[in-house]
């Protein structure tokens, strides 16, 4: 490749603004003096401003805007959300068909949409075993928004370290449970397939959790604990293993597998290839665990599948045996 | 807890600002009017009641395009279809930007809004995956880092899709030129 071709290979990258200095002065010093790549680059950056003037490519209705106001000003929706994630009708119509309704329509919408929620309360309550097993638990929703503000860049580590003891140390006074994470990899003579980076507190439902993030091929893994007290795992493929039920979901793409343990709850996140409880094995081969890992026969997915396992409980654990007093909760 | 409530009351206030931008990127999601807007309340709604999670120096706008993301692929899911694209109406008013040209020449202002219109027609007709990233970048402004974390994959798919994207709509557009230009020449042969 020589020097045009290249240069005309970093043109994107130069009018987006993504060269490093170094990258850029040498960037520049060619078109000082190649006319022809800085005609190149004159056309493109053309090309990329009639684009870019074309925004906005719409403006917010008026009424939408006063309805996202008027949400911004009701500070009580927060834990209606915080519950459940979606407001109740009478909180906040929707933008679509409720809100055409007339007067008269809309009482007797009102009137359908409570029935349709008793039976399907009934149907729910009835139909336990199949239907809770499908929506994945607030917690493990959390632990994928904080890994995604995580990986966005919205979300700075409080402690930066690649040394398990130095994170658990940290941790030690900011959480109302002892964290003890282990060096797992070293323990069982396993190669280094990941690395912790560091952790964090995160805030859920008025008391603090702690987020510790690893990385694997470049590949970031998210690790959210908290007390049992305040997040119950739930949803998704459940799997049995020595009297703890791990929670298999797929959020937004990502892989979360809760579970509780000793008086606390775990969320870990990735973005691995491997399904449900095949991801383990990805941290776990050449491990003692991998022989008991292996011995996951996963059939088809569906809602509350077991099946008998022999995981270690060694793996990823806090050491719930110290665990302070939980904080009461506001 | 005194300085989270501050922090959420500004985060607030402060989310209103980016209501056209979310609002755009809810349109190129769902390419209808009624959902973007059921999209942007369920955004907007989950954004305020997760508020306190943000530091204060996230980057709020990142982290609500985000969101939004992840609410719209939680519908989709459970709809289990992708959208299709659709003729979006018009909204011209006194309001809409091309028009507030003040004495620029009525002549120009007309061939930039048909340029526009070109353009945003050409954006409209790539594909989902390409038009997310060309919106991000392009009218948004994202760098492709923080493009990566919204959509969720590396930033070298964000490259590719962008380069992709960019060349779709540079021959999209050539192509109008062109038939623009066979058209005025066959006119002037009459």
């Amino acid at each position: 490749m020589n020097e045009c071709d290249y240069i005309e290979s970093r043109t994107s990258f130069y009018l987006d603004d993504e060269l490093r200095a170094d990258e850029r002065r040498a960037f520049e010093e060619h078109l000082g003096r190649c006319q022809r790549c800085r005609d190149a680059v004159t056309a493109e950056h053309r090309f990329l401003e009639g684009v870019r003037n074309a925004g906005p490519l719409y403006e917010a209705p008026v009424d939408l805007r006063r309805r996202i106001e008027e949400i911004a000003s009701r500070g009580g929706l927060r834990d209606v959300v915080r519950a459940g994630m979606t407001p109740p009708p009478q909180a906040l119509p929707p933008a679509s068909l409720f809100a055409r309704l007339s007067r008269g329509e809309r009482v007797a919408s009102v009137s359908a949409v409570g029935i349709l929620i008793a039976l399907l309360g009934i149907c729910y309550l009835r139909g336990t075993d199949t239907r809770l097993g499908r929506v994945p638990s607030e917690f493990a929703r959390l632990a994928v928004n904080i890994h995604q503000q995580h990986l966005g860049g919205g979300l700075d580590l409080e402690i930066s370290s690649t040394s398990p003891q130095d994170v658990s140390d940290w941790f030690s006074g900011q959480v109302n449970f002892s964290v003890k994470l282990p060096n797992y990899q070293e323990a069982s003579g396993q190669d280094q397939l990941y690395q912790i980076e560091g952790g964090r507190v995160v805030t859920f439902k008025n008391d603090r959790a702690a987020y510790v993030s690893y990385q694997m091929d470049k590949q970031p893994i998210s690790l959210l604990v908290t007390s049992d007290s305040v997040a119950a795992p739930s949803g998704g493929e459940e799997v049995v293993s020595k009297g703890i039920t791990f929670h298999y979901d797929a959020i937004d793409g990502l892989k979360v597998i809760t579970w509780s343990d000793r008086g606390l709850t775990y969320a870990l996140v990735s973005n691995l290839k491997e399904r449900g409880q095949q991801s383990c094995l990805v941290c776990h081969q050449g491990t003692r665990d991998k022989d008991f890992l292996e011995g996951f026969n996963v059939g088809s997915s569906g809602p509350r599948q077991s099946y008998k396992i022999q995981a270690s409980r060694t793996a990823l654990r806090l050491n719930p045996d110290r665990r302070l007093p939980t904080r009461s909760s506001d | 807890m005194g300085e989270t409530k501050t922090n959420c009351s500004y985060y607030r206030e402060t989310a209103l600002d980016h209501l056209d931008a979310l609002y755009g990127f809810a349109m190129v999601l769902t390419a209808d009017q009624t959902e973007a807007q059921d999209l942007m309340q369920e955004t907007y709604l989950r954004a305020f009641g997760a508020c306190e999670l943000l530091m204060p120096d996230s980057n709020l706008k990142a982290w609500l395009f985000v969101i939004m993301r992840n609410v719209w692929l939680n519908q989709m899911r459970h709809r289990r279809s992708g959208p299709e694209f659709v003729e979006i109406e018009e909204q011209e008013g006194p309001g809409t930007p091309w028009l507030d040209g003040g004495s620029e020449d009525p002549l120009k202002l007309l061939l930039k809004k048909v340029e526009r219109e070109r353009v945003r027609d050409a954006i409209a007709q790539l594909p989902q995956p390409y038009r997310e990233v060309v919106v991000l970048r392009d009218l948004e402004g994202f760098s492709y880092q923080q493009i990566a974390g919204i959509i969720g994959c590396p930033a070298g798919t964000v490259m590719s899709r962008l380069a992709r994207g960019r060349e779709k709509l540079r021959l999209t557009l050539a192509r109008w030129r062109l038939e623009v230009m066979s058209k005025a020449t066959a006119n002037n042969e009459l």
